[in-house]
């Protein structure tokens, strides 16, 4: 081994937001390499889009209070597809905290010098990026069909906004049973919540048309209110009170959410350790 | 300078269960040191603790001098650890990993490149380098592994039970890499194991480790030396109890699998004509017999009264 010349001394320091930078395109990727588990939350809002801008358009439009605000059904479903998408698609960022540690990679995490909010970092800016990418992929397709954004491009970047922290709030919901859990199943079993989450508010009627114990529970559904600010935004024209109110309540979930799975990994550090 | 791994009166209870129940160690610099015992004896769960993966219930251990709970962050930029089962994630690449593994412990881009390039050359990955780690074969994802827990140079590596379920090449590529990173880069090494031949093979000095307890510790050969006399094994036909009560002058009974005994024979094989005389004598039918210089495997038998080998799954020889 005579031909080895020493190298020159290395100085390692880990940097927590390199190591969060590369963790956080580790789980883009991850959605990247198998967007077969997209399909659902691509699929459903859609079809939901067609089914519901097909049955409803007639009998809203026929409604004053609606037709005076909205050009067509599809519009009012624009932000409801959007977030959808979003809610849905986010839950993935559990499935892959839980995947992480059923195979143990999340151990050989642990036992590298990473800053601990640097794995949740990191996969909370993936269920970010991929929120982003949703919003303006189903704007998109929605825009094809014919849905109008009256509050021009401030609206989609509000849009944007929302749903890249629920892509957090979501995101770090799902981690949070993930890393509680380590279990991918029990992760996806809590998918019908978010159904339920979404179809109790007012995301794909009105809700000056509900009634009785429906009308209750989507005036106090988040989602709802979210839905409605950015409704007005994209159907009447930019309000700032507006888009404070969707951006507001959206970074309000997602920092209960990051509060939440920063809880479940500090117990779970605790508890293995 | 003191030791590199140190542990002292370490123990790990889960609920009721004392997984790990008070182990003292002292694994000098540039050592490979095994910790040989059965499936659930507690290797795992130590190794987990000197790793800084669980924190004990009671004891202390450090590595490099770093305390494993209150410097947990120091002991981990020394250590090297591949897990049980190759923890790698199957979506990624062979390069990727290594290159995030190089960036998890503060490589520069341009070093961690360069180091992940050779390693993955010196583990024979550089033709799956760019494929899913989802695509590679059991041996490929532990030499990855393997190549993984290097990439930062550490002064100490740990390996848990690095060959279980490897093929006979496999197996013996990865003792050749040990050996190697020992020899050549002084790199001290724990592992752990379940195969005698492994500990015997790998280990300048071993630990058996049974029901979380260290039962014996030393260098192999000493520890066989120690056993002394070779292995007389004899399957009769029916029941051995009579045949055993023929042979107690030979030698102390030793533990072994049903409907077979075993004796340690004293003498060695000059006694065998004796032996053989007397079952004679006693219309003993032979089935087999065989005599065996001491292994790991008596060394284990005479700490724990059972032998290792046969207990799991078979070690395939390589």
């Amino acid at each position: 081994m005579t031909a080895t010349v020493a190298a020159p001394p290395v100085v390692n320091r880990p940097s927590p937001v390199r190591q969060s930078l590369l963790l956080s395109r580790r789980a883009i990727f991850a959605v990247l390499r198998q967007p077969q588990v997209l399909v659902p939350s691509i699929f459903f809002p859609l079809f939901f889009a067609a089914l519901n801008a097909a049955a409803f358009d007639r009998i809203t439009s026929q409604q004053p209070a609606f037709a005076a605000q909205f050009d067509s059904f599809l519009d009012f479903l624009l932000p409801a597809t959007v977030l959808q998408g979003v809610l849905f698609g986010s839950t993935q960022a559990g499935t892959e905290m839980a995947n992480d540690i059923e195979n143990g990679f999340f151990d050989r995490l642990l036992a590298s010098p990473v800053s601990r909010t640097s794995i949740l970092v990191g996969r909370l800016a993936g269920g970010a990026v991929l929120g982003a990418a949703q919003a303006l992929f189903f704007t998109g397709v929605l825009v094809a069909f014919g849905a109008r954004l009256h509050g021009g491009i401030g609206a989609l970047l509000v849009l944007v906004v929302c749903s890249a922290l629920l892509g957090i709030g979501i995101g770090g919901f799902g981690v949070m049973l993930g890393i509680r859990t380590g279990s991918a199943e029990a992760v996806q079993g809590s998918f019908p919540l978010i159904f339920v989450l979404m179809f109790t508010s007012s995301a794909f009627f009105p809700r000056e048309l509900m009634t009785g114990w429906y009308e209750v529970v989507a005036r106090y559904n988040p989602i709802s209110w979210i839905l409605e600010a950015l409704r007005d935004l994209i159907s009447i024209g930019w309000s700032t009170g507006d888009a404070m109110v969707a951006i507001a309540v959206s970074a309000a979930i997602a920092a209960g959410s990051v509060a939440l799975s920063l809880r479940a990994l500090r117990r779970r550090l605790a508890a293995a350790g | 300078m003191g030791p590199i791994i140190e542990a002292q009166g370490l123990e790990r209870r889960f609920g009721d269960l004392v997984a790990v129940d008070g182990v003292d160690l002292a694994v000098q610099a540039g050592e490979v040191f095994g910790f040989l015992g059965p499936n659930g004896a507690g290797k795992s769960t130590t190794v987990r603790m000197l790793t800084t993966l669980l924190k004990p219930t009671a004891g202390t251990a450090r590595i490099a001098g770093y305390d494993v709970v209150r410097q947990a962050g120091d002991v981990r930029r020394c250590i090297g650890v591949a897990l049980q089962d190759a923890a790698i994630d199957p979506l990624m690449t062979g390069s990727e990993l290594v290159h995030l593994q190089a960036v998890l412990h503060g490589i520069p881009t341009r070093v961690a490149d360069q180091r992940g390039k050779e390693l993955l050359d010196r583990v024979g990955l550089t033709g799956a380098a760019d494929r899913r780690v989802g695509t590679y074969s059991g041996g490929m994802r532990r030499r990855l592994d393997l190549a993984l827990s290097l990439v930062h140079e550490p002064e100490v590596l740990f390996l848990d039970e690095p060959t279980t379920g490897l093929d006979p090449m496999s197996r013996l590529a990865l003792w050749e890499e040990v050996r190697y990173l020992n020899r050549e880069r002084g790199t001290t090494v724990l592992l752990t194991t379940q195969y005698l031949e492994e500990a015997d093979q790998l280990a300048g000095r071993i630990a058996i480790i049974d029901h979380g307890r260290i039962v014996k510790k030393g260098e192999p050969r000493a520890l066989k030396e120690e056993v002394g006399s070779p292995t007389l094994m004899i399957e009769v036909e029916g029941d051995p109890g009579p045949a055993l009560e023929r042979l107690a002058r030979f030698g102390e009974e030793r533990p072994c699998e049903p409907g077979m005994l075993a004796i340690g024979l004293e003498g060695g094989a000059q006694q065998l004509t004796a032996v053989v005389r007397e079952l004679d004598e006693a219309g003993v039918a032979v089935r087999h017999m065989e005599l065996n210089a001491p292994t790991l495997d008596d060394v284990f038998a005479e700490a724990t009264g059972r032998r290792l080998e046969g207990a799991d799954e078979p070690a395939p020889a390589p």
